[in-house]
């Protein structure tokens, strides 16, 4: 989160070029919408014995779970003057997220965007996506499920009775998919990185080169890592 | 989903939070759409227009849900005795 912040303020002063970057979360954690409150979604007891994180996103949308086995996160952050991205923010969840779609599909995932900003496969989930756009910078991120555990993903969220609870694993189970859950064979990090890279390229016709991040994102990324921790900001809904 | 917590008094808006899973750009503009609300009458129509005003005036986008959405929420509560 304070990588992505401090990567999206560097774009903004023409510091770095335009930036997609993959990540895993370790310790596991679970993300909630800039605009949910903290203790109405999580069960944080849940988490601190799980030894996963909690942490508010500075994106919209709900909570989602980051198994550091489970899944991979990618953030992309565009200049907004950058013509691929259109000015309309739901016309750009479809032209960003055809990067992972194109990617999805050339792991033999037939992977389709559904508006307002999933990515399915057979009309199960795979992918969610978030986006904001501050200081003229485009920030989408978003999550892709290589295995998928509802019953880990309720236990660390809050939910209105034990018998809800059962009904929203159930149903969890119905909606989402992964990787290996489509693919019967699991993906490593590596390939899927690999085959999302190259969606990218496809789908947004532009060649990505692998860099790192610079002295000034990494100063002001660990800056904003007490911000991201404080309680001020995680608890501030 | 948006929840509404809200306290009021003589019919009118005393405080209120504005949660969910929605999306607002920018996004600290809820803060200012909970400002704008208080002193309001709990009104559905008075709510959704002011909330409407607020997200044109500040050129804002709101994704996943409209002003009428909101303030039905807001009524709900209200109703709920808040």
């Amino acid at each position: 989160m304070a990588l992505d912040e401090a990567i999206a303020t560097a774009r903004s002063k023409g510091k770095v070029p335009d930036t997609i970057r993959f990540f895993r979360w370790k310790p596991s954690a679970v993300s909630i919408g800039y605009f949910q409150g903290m203790e109405e979604e999580i069960d944080m007891a849940a988490c601190r014995s799980m030894g996963v994180d909690y942490i508010r996103r500075i994106t919209g949308g709900g909570a989602v779970y980051h198994d550091y086995d489970g899944e991979l996160t990618y953030s992309i952050l565009v200049d907004e003057a950058n013509n691929l991205v259109p000015k309309d923010v739901l016309r750009s969840y479809d032209v960003l997220c055809s990067g992972l779609v194109i990617g999805l599909s050339l792991l033999g995932i037939p992977a389709e965007f559904k508006p307002i900003n999933d990515i399915v496969v057979v009309g199960r989930k795979i992918s969610g996506n978030a986006q904001t756009r501050r200081m003229g910078v485009v920030h989408q991120h978003g999550t892709i499920l290589r295995e998928v555990d509802p019953d880990v993903m309720y236990t660390l969220l809050k939910v209105p009775s034990e018998k809800i609870r059962d009904k929203l694993i159930k149903s969890a189970k119905e909606r989402v998919t992964s990787i290996s859950g489509y693919l019967g064979r699991e993906v490593g990090f590596g390939e899927l990185k690999a085959a999302l890279k190259d969606g990218f390229e496809r789908a947004l016709n532009v060649r990505l080169v692998e860099g790192k991040t610079v002295e000034y994102e990494e100063e002001l990324a660990n800056q904003l890592r007490v911000k991201y921790a404080s309680r001020e900001w995680n608890f501030k809904r | 989903m948006i929840k509404v917590a809200l306290t009021q008094s003589d019919g009118k808006i005393e405080w209120l939070r504005i949660t969910g899973d929605f999306f607002l750009h920018p996004e600290d503009l809820i803060e200012e759409m909970e400002r704008v609300l208080i002193g309001l009458p709990v009104e559905e129509g008075e709510i959704s227009d002011s909330i409407e005003k607020l997200v044109g005036k500040r050129n804002g986008t709101l994704v996943g849900v409209a002003p009428a959405d909101i303030a039905r929420c807001i009524m709900m509560a209200g109703d709920l005795g808040g």
